[in-house]
């Protein structure tokens, strides 16, 4: 859930009014965001690097409000304070406007050799604006925010401002050699190739997250104006030359990406929400964009879209009933201006450019029952009427846990993911003799497996324990995971019940106890015929030789029992004699 | 039985513990900080060795010991009118007053019989010096006595044991003088002819007690030459109880068959038990803390009607851990950062390719009344194997399956399993974790229907203020986080995420248009550490988990809400539950403010300072209580093992009994079979020696017949008895006595081993 930083008082002055934090916190509650946290810059600098550093930071109250992830629209001040002021019904929620310029349109013209590395670009132009220093903080504070969220850290939509008065248009969006690009990019002093720049931001705490979008590519995206300046080479770095300040007047936005909606709604959610300090408010000058392959579009996009919703789905959808004209009122205030049409129980909704996040009548629904306020609703119990089953499985598992319990073992939970040298090499088997799933992308070396067995995460749990008194008697009901070309992800869960002791003595006997209680439990009788259970000498890497037996049960074989080799007891940090049982409870079912 | 290991503090700030409540004036462990000062009661306090702390410790070695000395000192309490002071007894019995107060310990433990009054005096005590000088004399004395008429060279009387300290005294007492100009160096002559050993006479005047006769100039030299010390003594002021008696007989610990069947338990006095200590703990199994909330759980779904899923398969495709959900294939979630994705086997073998051919349709153009996500959907992307991020992917394939089954019958789902996230590890982050989901299928399913049974849901763990926050899941809409009115915090906190899936993705299931789904999830991992009261995952979750603290945090566990557990739940839940009944991983987060709070310079107030203070004297007293029932347990073990080694020994004393009563036995019988032969040999030589008198008469008679006879009668060896001749008979009779006498002996031996 992204979280938007914004000066109190600076919101309160846009809201008309000022909120105790409790009110405002109601407000957010109500409206589905959440005010995360009040603070300020001092106390946030004080609180990550000490008191020290903090002595001359703003002691401005912020507001750390949470937004919901899909909504763009509310990631800057802007946006929150006209979601809520047409949310409050102050004021009705304005209509973008795109406009043609008077004079030529500005033109962006994509090169054929974007298409391997960035195809699409976008571009619109924001004339006259006013900033002031918190309007010009959020403006570059909101590109971020979108970067981070729907461009998917810059990898799907990277996005350029620029001041259009230092530059000339028409401008080239194309792609070059690294080597054969060279500029002064933002906030260095001398020019630089693009090679030059990848090493130079290795070391950029902020840039080195980015550079992996284009490293290693033959060839580098890169924006050019009509004289050669570079406004950008995306999705890295703007361009010194064409830098904006608090006193630029007139702004380029170019959005270039590998996903092409993503970029327009980029654009549009740019565009819509910094309009508002436009000399012609909430009015957005087109730009012109020439594909490769000739066609020509016209940016921002500023689609208006009409939904038709029956009044009666809304009511069934939330469990409530109102009359259509409540509802239009309900989604009007959701930014989503509607009225009643046709037999007066359809509503037309107009779903605005910034509310990308309506793809459904199901999210429309939702806006309704927000706006009619979720605790308003009535609660009623569904009236399905079922008759509950366990997965047998799990029913299985519980009636044996609570048995083994009984039988003075105490339960254990291990990880199910482990390293390859714990269900490998420490039980004396190779690797590929596991049959085990392999994790490619593990953090760390714990990670990188899932188990085959239970008997190492037992075993290491005796080694943590190894201070208590003797004898340990510890047992786990879980699943492992084997290799099963039978099935549709090529792997399977196999319940295993494993139980260890560990003591001075090896005491299979016990082991070999607990066996036949298990057994009995199972109503599985002792002896070979008439479904019943045996066991018989056997051998396996992990067990002592001579100590080992296999477990028949249902004429299947169902795991082993032994005492565990010295090797093994010693691979996994341990002193002691340790006899274990290990056998897969599915044939019990 | 409590050691002196009780501290107390007092009180400026008037913390005080929780819990010492009832254990105020016992003898319990417990620490109190009411005062700075901390005073440590050790049991070296008083020169009687008797501080409180040893109250109780000797109690049972003096109850085996002071038998004599109780008695005694009961007679004497019996004779005197109101009581009796320990160390005037000791001194009239001309015994340690160790022993005394031993004696009275172990009467103290029988009851009311007496009461005892700890009464402490100061008195003057010799040193070890003082005490020899007391016997031999001050070294100015002794100095002046080694020197004879005619001087003794000075270097000569240095040597002396007293020489040095003794010298100088004598110099400044003037009772000699130094001659230095003696011809073989300087030399020691008398002055006076006799002297008064001062310091002698004090010393043993405070020997005798009488102390006081002394000065406070005298007393205090003397302390400074470290001859005198002032002693605490710690004494008993001892007097009648309300069971007074002298004759005390000693009591029975516990009660035996042998008593049951005499009916001699009516007539034995019994030691009482010491409630105070604690029991030993059956020996059993324990199940595990995490799995009895998640057996809980189960058991509130199945209360409710819902039916499990089958939720065996760790492993997943991205298909249907994504995918099927309608979450786009560029969603963060399916970064390499959040999730695991396998190698081997990479790629799901198979999937419904149909089913798989309307997803990407949904996704990439829309459809069922969506716009779609507009972007190009893989098929690669769908296949790529996974550790499954959450249980929804079981869900979505039960739901599948329900939409594939005709006609449509509703359903009610839940499942508890295991889910992955390839997370950075922390306090509350695991890369594992157990989420528990919840799912109704139904016609006409409303939003009110899921605050609904969600109400009912959360009622079962006792929670029952709810209010529902709007949220945005990616598979859900409406989506709503389930938030519960905090009593203690005043606010409301978040205990559970949910909402009604999309139709984009029940709709390309095959599922019936008018069928909604609601669904809720919460990890299972948070109420458990919230109601275990436990900070670090770890100590829950993994190899690395205490075993003994499963052990003791395996109380049966109580409906969350029931108990203030419940309030701790909704105050650790201020953060978000995440992504819909998937992420239940974010509800993890919560804690993570808690433990920042021992971190955080800027919350070191007096408030929390305090609160920690009070959170470590409660550890400590913790861990005392524990080292108090170890102790108990040690004592206990020791007993039996005590009580196993003498029964042993005893064993083994009536085996040897037994061999050497066989002995015995065999001996004597010898013993009578020899006797028995030496009465016959008697009699037999009786006969001879009659028969020899009637031959000698009859050749005294007939001397010529007798010289005749003679010969033959030696030859047939008859010859009459002799004192020396019964030796052999003799030498073993007292052989067998020695054997008996040594027996004897060595059985008395034995059985006073055994009685030690």
């Amino acid at each position: 859930m992204p979280t938007v930083s914004v000066k109190r008082d600076l919101l309160f002055q846009a809201l008309g009014r000022t909120y105790t934090d409790e009110e405002f916190d109601e407000l957010c509650f109500e409206f589905g965001l959440e005010l995360d946290e009040i603070t300020s810059e001092k106390e946030i600098i004080s609180k990550e690097q000490g008191n020290v550093k903090a002595a001359g930071a703003s002691d401005v109250v912020l507001y750390k409000i949470d937004v919901p992830a899909n909504r763009y629209d509310l990631l800057c001040l802007e946006g929150l304070v006209r979601g809520l002021q047409v949310f409050k019904e102050r004021i009705k929620a304005p209509v973008y406007k795109r406009v043609m310029p008077d004079g030529k349109i500005q033109k962006l013209i994509i090169t054929e050799e974007t298409a391997k590395i960035r195809p699409f670009a976008v571009a619109a132009v924001l004339r006259n604006i006013k900033f002031t220093k918190d309007r010009y903080d959020s403006f570059i504070e909101l590109q971020e925010k979108l970067h981070q969220n729907i461009c998917r850290k810059r990898a799907l939509v990277a996005i350029g401002t620029h001041d259009l008065d230092t530059l000339s248009g028409p401008f080239t969006y194309t792609a070059k050699r690294p080597s054969d690009i060279k500029f002064k990019p933002l906030n260095k002093t001398k020019e630089y190739t693009a090679c030059e720049l990848m090493n130079i931001y290795k070391t950029d705490n902020h840039l080195k997250h980015y550079l992996h979008i284009i490293e290693n590519k033959p060839l580098y995206p890169v924006i050019y104006d009509s004289n050669g300046v570079v406004l950008s080479m995306p999705p890295i770095i703007n361009g010194d030359h064409s830098r904006i300040t608090v006193n630029t007047r007139n702004i380029f936005i170019e959005c270039t990406g590998t996903d092409f909606t993503k970029a327009k709604i980029v654009l549009d959610i740019i565009v819509t929400m910094f309009s508002e300090y436009c000399e012609n408010q909430f009015t957005v000058e087109a730009a012109e964009v020439v594909f490769p392959n000739g066609k020509s579009y016209t940016f921002p996009e500023l689609a208006y879209r009409k939904e038709m919703v029956r009044a009666d789905l809304i009511n069934k959808k939330v469990g409530i009933r109102e009359t259509p004209e409540n509802l239009a009122k309900l989604l009007t205030r959701m930014y989503l201006k509607s009225e009643v049409i046709g037999d007066g129980n359809q509503i037309e909704i107009e779903i605005p450019p910034t509310r990308a996040d309506i793809i459904h009548a199901c999210d429309i629904v939702e806006d309704a029952a927000i706006a009619y306020g979720y605790n308003n609703i009535q609660m009623t119990l569904p009236k399905t009427y079922t008759i509950a089953n366990q997965f047998p499985l799990n029913k299985l598992t519980e009636l044996l846990r609570y048995d083994m319990a009984a039988a003075g073992f105490t339960e254990v939970l291990t990880f199910a993911l482990c390293s390859q040298e714990d269900i490998a090499d420490k039980l004396g088997l190779d690797i590929s003799a596991t049959k085990a799933v392999h994790i490619s992308n593990p953090k760390t070396a714990e990670f990188q497996v899932a188990r085959t067995t239970l008997l190492p995460g037992l075993l290491k749990t005796i080694a943590a324990n190894r201070k208590m008194p003797l004898p340990l008697k510890l047992f786990e009901i879980s699943d492992i995971v084997i290799k099963d070309s039978n099935t549709d992800v090529g792997a399977k869960n196999y319940r295993h019940l494993c139980a260890v002791y560990y003591n001075k003595n090896p005491g299979f006997e016990i082991i070999h106890g607990l066996l036949d209680r298990i057994m009995q439990l199972l109503d599985v009788p002792p002896g070979e015929d008439k479904g019943g259970y045996v066991i018989k000498a056997s051998e396996g890497p992990a067990f002592f030789p001579g100590r080992c037996a296999e477990i028949f049960a249902r004429g299947q074989s169902v795991g082993k029992l032994g005492v565990l080799h010295p090797d093994v007891i010693t691979k996994f940090e341990l002193t002691m004699p340790c006899s274990s049982l290990e056998i897969n409870i599915g044939p019990f079912l | 039985m409590e050691p002196g290991w009780r501290w107390e503090l007092s009180a400026v700030h008037h913390l005080r513990l929780r819990r010492h409540t009832q254990d105020d004036d016992t003898l319990s462990p417990a620490l109190r900080l009411d005062t700075f000062k901390m005073a440590m009661h050790s049991p070296d306090s008083g020169s009687g060795g008797s501080g409180p702390g040893q109250d109780t410790l000797s109690t049972l070695e003096a109850a085996m010991a002071d038998g004599p000395v109780a008695e005694l000192l009961l007679r004497r309490l019996e004779a005197s009118d109101g009581g009796l002071d320990s160390a005037e007894l000791a001194a009239e019995l001309g015994m340690e007053h160790q022993a005394v107060v031993g004696a009275v310990k172990s009467l103290q433990a029988l009851g009311e019989v007496i009461e005892a009054e700890l009464r402490s005096t100061k008195r003057w005590e010799l040193t070890a010096e003082g005490e020899e000088i007391a016997r031999e004399g001050s070294h100015e004395a002794r100095v002046f006595r080694s020197i004879p008429p005619e001087g003794l060279a000075q270097s000569e009387l240095m040597r002396l044991p007293s020489g040095k300290v003794g010298f100088s005294k004598a110099m400044s007492n003037k009772w000699i003088r130094v001659d230095k100009s003696a011809a073989d160096g300087p030399r020691v002559f008398r002055v006076v002819d006799s002297m008064e050993d001062e310091v002698q006479r004090r010393l043993q005047l405070v020997q005798g007690g009488q102390a006081e006769k002394l000065g406070e100039k005298e007393r205090s030299e003397l302390r400074k030459r470290k001859l005198l010390a002032e002693v605490t003594l710690k004494t008993y002021w001892v007097s009648k109880g309300s069971a007074f008696s002298t004759s005390i007989s000693k009591q029975e610990t516990e009660l035996s068959p042998e008593m049951i069947s005499s009916g001699s338990w009516r007539d034995r006095p019994f030691k009482p038990y010491n409630f105070l200590a604690h029991g030993v703990l059956p020996d059993s199994g324990h199940l595990h803390p995490l799995l009895k909330v998640r057996s809980q759980f189960r058991q509130i779904f199945l209360e409710m009607g819902f039916t499990e899923m089958p939720t065996d398969n760790f492993i997943e495709s991205s298909f249907w851990n994504f995918d099927a959900l309608f979450q786009p294939q560029q969603h963060p979630a399916r970064d390499q950062h959040d999730t695991f994705f396998l190698r081997d086997p990479a790629e799901a073998l198979q999937l419904p390719m149909d089913y798989v051919q309307r997803v990407k349709r949904t996704h990439s153009q829309g459809g069922y009344g969506s716009q779609g996500y507009k972007y190009t959907w893989k098929l690669d992307e769908a296949r790529k194997n996974l550790l499954r991020t959450h249980t929804t992917s079981a869900s979505a394939r039960a739901l599948y399956r329900l939409a594939q089954k005709k006609p449509f019958t509703p359903v009610k789902y839940f499942s508890i399993d295991r889910v992955f996230r390839n997370e950075t590890l922390d306090a509350t982050h695991l890369a594992e974790f157990h989420q528990i989901e919840g799912v109704v299928a139904d016609h006409g399913l409303t939003l009110g229907h899921l605050m609904g049974i969600l109400r009912e849901f959360f009622t079962k763990l006792g929670i029952t203020q709810l209010r529902f926050k709007p949220a945005y899941n990616p598979y859900t809409e409406p989506s709503m986080e389930v938030f519960s009115y905090h009593q203690g915090l005043k606010k409301w906190v978040e205990v559970g995420n949910s909402g009604v899936f999309r139709p984009e993705m029940l709709l390309p299931m095959g599922l019936p248009e008018n069928v909604s789904v609601i669904a809720w999830g919460l990890s299972l991992e948070r109420p458990t550490m919230i109601k275990y009261g436990i900070n670090n995952i770890r100590d829950l979750v993994g190899h690395k988990v205490d075993v003994p603290h499963v052990k003791c945090k395996d109380q049966e566990p109580q409906p969350l809400g029931e108990s203030k557990e419940h309030q701790q739940w909704e105050e650790n839940c201020k953060e978000e539950a995440g992504g819909g009944p998937a992420s239940a991983s974010c509800q993890l987060t919560v804690l993570e403010g808690k433990s920042g709070l021992y971190f955080s310079s800027l919350d070191s107030s007096i408030d929390i300072l305090q609160k920690r203070a009070q959170e470590l004297i409660e550890n400590i007293n913790e861990s005392r209580q524990k080292d108090h029932a170890l102790m108990t347990n040690f004592r206990n073990s020791l007993k039996t093992k005590v009580s196993d080694l003498t029964e042993k020994l005893e064993e083994r004393i009536y085996q040897i009994y037994n061999d050497h009563n066989k002995i015995i036995q065999e001996k004597l019988q010898e013993f009578t079979q020899k006797m028995a032969k030496i009465s016959h040999l008697e009699t037999e030589l009786k006969q001879v020696c009659h028969s020899v008198e009637t031959v000698y008469k009859d050749l005294c008679l007939q001397p010529e017949s007798l010289r005749l006879r003679r010969g033959p009668d030696h030859s047939r060896g008859k010859s009459p008895p002799r004192p020396s001749d019964s030796q052999p008979p003799d030498v073993f009779v007292s052989s067998v006595a020695e054997t008996t006498s040594q027996a004897t002996a060595s059985e008395e031996q034995t059985h006073r081993d055994g009685e030690c």
